[in-house]
């Protein structure tokens, strides 16, 4: 299996206006064994990254290493079919004109396999991705979460270290992404095969990887676990693109050992881990995930008070928006038993342990 | 290491230098050149001596009237069939096609049989018989050769007018309905100006290719002396042939062509705001009540006139002893018997012209797919020139090529001159479009993730050609080579001047058994020309459209993702 390290990379398509850097001073190091996803949203230059590690686009700067070895750089590139690498397109480029046999074995057949090897690994293949029994069929003849599989059966025959994925999930209906969203991730555990996967959705990001990299117009954002992703997020374009946040404006009262004490929504004070170089008085934003934030009846000597403005039933879960007496709404998600009515009086309180601090400039 | 592909570039590069660059640039050549050496005497004569202006004049007035009623024909065709409830629609559809493939040297010896002056059947019918000979009709007039030229090139107009008013998304003329528009308000403020465009365009396709038929305007033209561009470059080549007033008079062809297709691009490319509508939704159907056999009417008069007409009347004169009134008394197999069999040429054209076509069509499409490739699927610089060049061709007429390729070959050690390669150099040059065109359309269709998945999966550049790209290819790659195959059977434009006697062709051989003069062996073989081309269609068609359904299958599923 294999590790990947990017260091530096950039891309810039010309276009006529001008010229736009699809991707620029990334790096990445993205270790054996794990599952990987390239996460932002569309035209990030998340694909574009991909397209650069597989091989077909040359960078501008910097290299792309495989296992040490320099496979891509601004003098040249080795050609994606002498990778060894495999790929799902989000399109599944399934050859219509083969059958789901034929298009499994076209690796092994390039590879010249003998027939007999050939056609038990294909069997095995399609028991791995569960499509037993289809072998004759035409893509056309597939549904699309089957011809899906078929080209993830197709990558992972010839037994990959590397396995690229475009948005693979994202044609598929919501049920059926949710399955193949599991099976994905017990494929890699089983494997072992290193996985980078691109999406735009945060919710399939968090679910199925190992480290997410961030990428936001054409530049890393950050790279860490899902867990550190979502709730330590490196910057306010993280914390938005990870999920529904409250940034809410507040300032530094002084800053101790590290950690900083600041005011926010009507001298409400937190203590929270402080972003570098920040002091007192410095102006500051602070991300609170709506789950973070509690509602309770006001009693005597609630610091923060607002009125639940609108209510918003979610099945699992009820949103409500509560104005403080500034003007400002939060947005606050708990369990759907506890109900307060549109109009009612509410005390807000701020968990600050799940909170971060970004400075505003 | 020098790669496969990039040497498949180059032989691109060189063929399309071979077909088209180096013989035009001989033609520009030659036209600045005399005796003397430089010279502008060409075009001084060209463009003062009577003779050549009067063959400009003709072409142009014959290329204004026939472009002016393929409109008169086109246009209500396209909108009885697409808008309106008119019986028969298959058949109008049909009419157009069969018009486009009917090859118009064929009809025009037609009219001749029917509406020469002494001969004609109709004319004797009406001046001897009915005794009504104001009602007869001189086909050797500018009025007989616009006929006959309108009858090959009003579906032009048809199809890019019916197409078009398909694609006006009847949501625009609801909306100016739901506004309180009348139907015939919409018709002309709505509906009319979005499809002006195509009409416009079709027009100019209908002028360009009327002025460029050598074959009707030989056969008609010239008893009735109206020298036209063709035919008066077509005369140069008499002995001694006048090579630069030729390439002048070519250039100056070209001019007008050039022109003429660059107005219908423009036009055509205004029209693509038409398909930016929504989609789905129908165009409605004019209920025209009893109107509508009237219409119908029209419909069968057209019918009757480009295809009945015209092949019954072949089919009469070829089983008659003798052409006349009375033809019907002496029918006979004798005319069939003699150009198949004592007629020496017959057997040999055929065969030529088969092989000539099979091998062009082969050529023009793999070479189109090599080029529509390098533009679409490759960086290499200079691409977009490349295809460029490949489309150059749509403004050489048949004759113009034949002149350039002349010259070209002449002045070149190998010694092609009355071979059947300068034939398929002819044909291939002239019909590169079309394979560029195919190949484009079918290579446009296959998502590159196709190829790329191929690629990760260690294929190199061959062997995704071989089992990914070509086999998505083929149904498109197989219409574009029928394009070529049917025209190529029938061309007379350029082989007339490029033929000898041992590659005659199937058209030149219809052409040489007319200019002798015998009507009923000329309508034989004329028929057999016929069955000939019928068969390669209805072959085309078939295979075609099997090949067409099981590649439709397998591309909407491959194109599936690539849509969303």
């Amino acid at each position: 299996m294999a590790g990947i390290v990017l260091r530096n990379v950039s891309k810039t398509y010309p276009s006529r206006d001008t010229d736009m850097a699809a991707v620029s001073g990334l790096d990445l190091d993205i270790h054996d064994n794990q599952f990987v996803t390239l996460l932002g949203p569309s035209g990030c230059g998340k694909t574009t990254t991909l397209r650069l590690i597989a091989g077909y686009l040359t960078p501008d700067t910097g290299t792309i290493s495989v296992n040490g070895k320099v496979v891509s750089s601004s003098d040249g590139v080795i050609p994606p079919e002498d990778r060894c690498m495999g790929m799902v397109f989000q399109n599944y480029a399934v050859w219509p004109h083969k059958t789901v046999y034929e298009n499994v074995v076209f690796g092994l057949k390039l590879r010249k396999v003998p027939a007999d090897e050939a056609r038990k690994r294909v069997d095995h293949a399609l028991d791995l991705v569960n499509l037993t029994g289809l072998k004759k069929r035409y893509p056309s003849e597939l549904s699309g979460g089957q011809q899906q599989r078929v080209a993830l059966a197709r990558s992972l025959i010839v037994e990959p270290s590397i396995l690229l994925l475009d948005e693979p999930l994202s044609n598929l209906d919501a049920k059926l992404r949710e399955r193949m969203r599991t099976e994905l991730k017990q494929l890699q555990r089983r494997t072992g095969i290193t996985f980078i996967y691109v999406t735009h959705d945060q919710a399939e990001a968090l679910a199925l990887s190992d480290q997410i990299a961030v990428i936001h117009g054409g530049r890393l954002q950050q790279y860490g676990t899902p867990r550190e992703v979502y709730g330590r997020p490196a910057n306010r374009v993280v914390a938005d693109f990870m999920g529904l946040v409250n940034l809410v404006h507040g300032r530094v009262l002084g800053v101790v050992g590290g950690r900083a004490t600041v005011s926010l929504l009507n001298d409400t004070r937190l203590d929270l881990p402080a972003p570098q170089g920040s002091a007192a008085g410095d102006p500051i934003e602070i991300a609170i995930r709506p789950e973070n934030i509690n509602l309770q009846k006001p009693v005597p000597g609630s610091s923060v008070l607002a009125m639940v403005s609108e209510r918003i039933f979610l099945g699992n879960l009820t949103e409500y928006c509560a104005t403080l007496a500034s003007g400002e709404v939060l947005r606050v998600q708990t369990h759907p038993q506890e109900i307060f009515n549109v109009g009612d009086q509410v005390a807000v309180n701020v968990d600050a342990s799940q909170c971060t601090i970004f400075q505003r400039t | 290491m020098p790669r496969l592909e990039e040497a498949v570039m180059v032989v691109a590069v060189l063929l399309l230098l071979i077909l088209v660059v180096f013989p035009l640039m001989t033609l520009l050549i030659s036209s600045f050149r005399n005796d003397d050496g430089f010279s502008f005497s060409n075009f001084a004569d060209a463009l003062t001596e009577r003779l050549y202006l009067q063959a400009l004049l003709n072409s142009l007035t014959l290329g204004a009237w026939t472009a002016f009623f393929s409109v008169l024909i086109g246009v209500p065709l396209a909108w009885a069939v697409s808008r309106t409830n008119v019986p028969g629609k298959r058949m109008i559809r049909v009419t157009a096609t069969l018009a486009y493939l009917s090859p118009p040297f064929l009809v025009a010896i037609a009219f001749v049989n029917l509406f020469s002056p002494n001969a004609g059947l109709v004319n004797a019918f009406m001046r001897d018989v009915a005794g009504l000979p104001w009602l007869t009709f001189n086909v050797f007039s500018m009025q007989g050769l616009v006929l006959v030229t309108v009858l090959h090139t009003f579906p032009f107009v048809y199809l890019l007018a019916s197409t078009a008013l398909q694609s006006v998304d009847a949501s625009y003329e609801e909306a100016a309905q739901i506004l309180g528009c009348g139907k015939f308000r919409t018709a002309l403020s709505i509906t009319g100006p979005l499809v002006a465009p195509a009409i416009l365009s079709g027009t100019l396709l209908a002028f360009v290719n009327a002025i460029a038929l050598f074959g009707s305007q030989a056969i008609i033209g010239l008893p009735g002396r109206i020298v036209t561009l063709p035919t008066r470059i077509y005369a140069l080549f008499d002995y001694p042939p006048q090579y630069g007033l030729a390439s002048a008079l070519s250039l100056l062809f070209i001019v007008i062509t050039v022109v003429a297709l660059y107005l219908q691009r423009s036009f055509l490319a205004k029209r693509s705001y038409i398909t930016l509508g929504g989609k789905g939704s129908r165009p409605q159907l004019v209920d025209l009540g009893p109107a509508r056999w009237a219409v119908f009417g029209f419909c069968v008069l057209v019918f009757i006139i480009a295809i009945l007409l015209p092949y019954l009347t072949l089919l009469a004169v070829s089983l008659s002893k003798s052409w006349g009134l009375d033809f019907w008394k002496g029918l006979t197999l004798a005319n069939y018997r003699f150009i198949l069999f004592e007629y020496d040429p017959t057997q040999r054209a055929i065969g030529n012209s088969l092989l000539l076509a099979a091998i062009s069509a082969t050529v023009a499409v793999i070479l189109g797919a090599l080029v529509s490739w390098i533009d679409i699927r490759t960086k290499a610089p200079g691409r977009k020139i490349l295809d460029y060049i490949a489309l150059v061709p749509l403004g050489l007429p048949g004759i113009v090529m034949a002149v350039a390729l002349i010259q070209f070959w002449l002045a070149m050690p190998v010694a092609l001159y009355g071979t059947l390669a300068i034939l398929m150099l002819a044909y291939v040059g002239r019909y590169i479009p079309l394979g560029v065109r195919a190949a484009n359309t079918a290579l446009r269709q296959i998502d590159p993730s196709l190829e790329e998945s191929a690629h990760i999966l260690g294929a190199r550049w061959w062997t995704t050609m071989r089992e990914i790209t070509l086999p998505l290819m083929r149904p498109g790659l197989f219409a574009g080579w029928l394009l070529v195959f049917v025209p190529v059977v029938q061309e007379l434009s350029a082989s007339i001047l490029l033929f000898s006697s041992s590659t005659i062709t199937l058209a030149v051989a219809v052409y040489n058994l007319y200019e002798t003069g015998y009507s009923e062996p000329v309508a034989a073989l004329s028929i057999l020309n016929m069955i000939i081309i019928g068969i390669a269609i209805w072959l085309a068609n078939k295979a075609g459209g099997q090949s067409m359904t099981e590649g439709r299958s397998g591309l909407s599923s491959g194109n599936r993702g690539g849509a969303v």
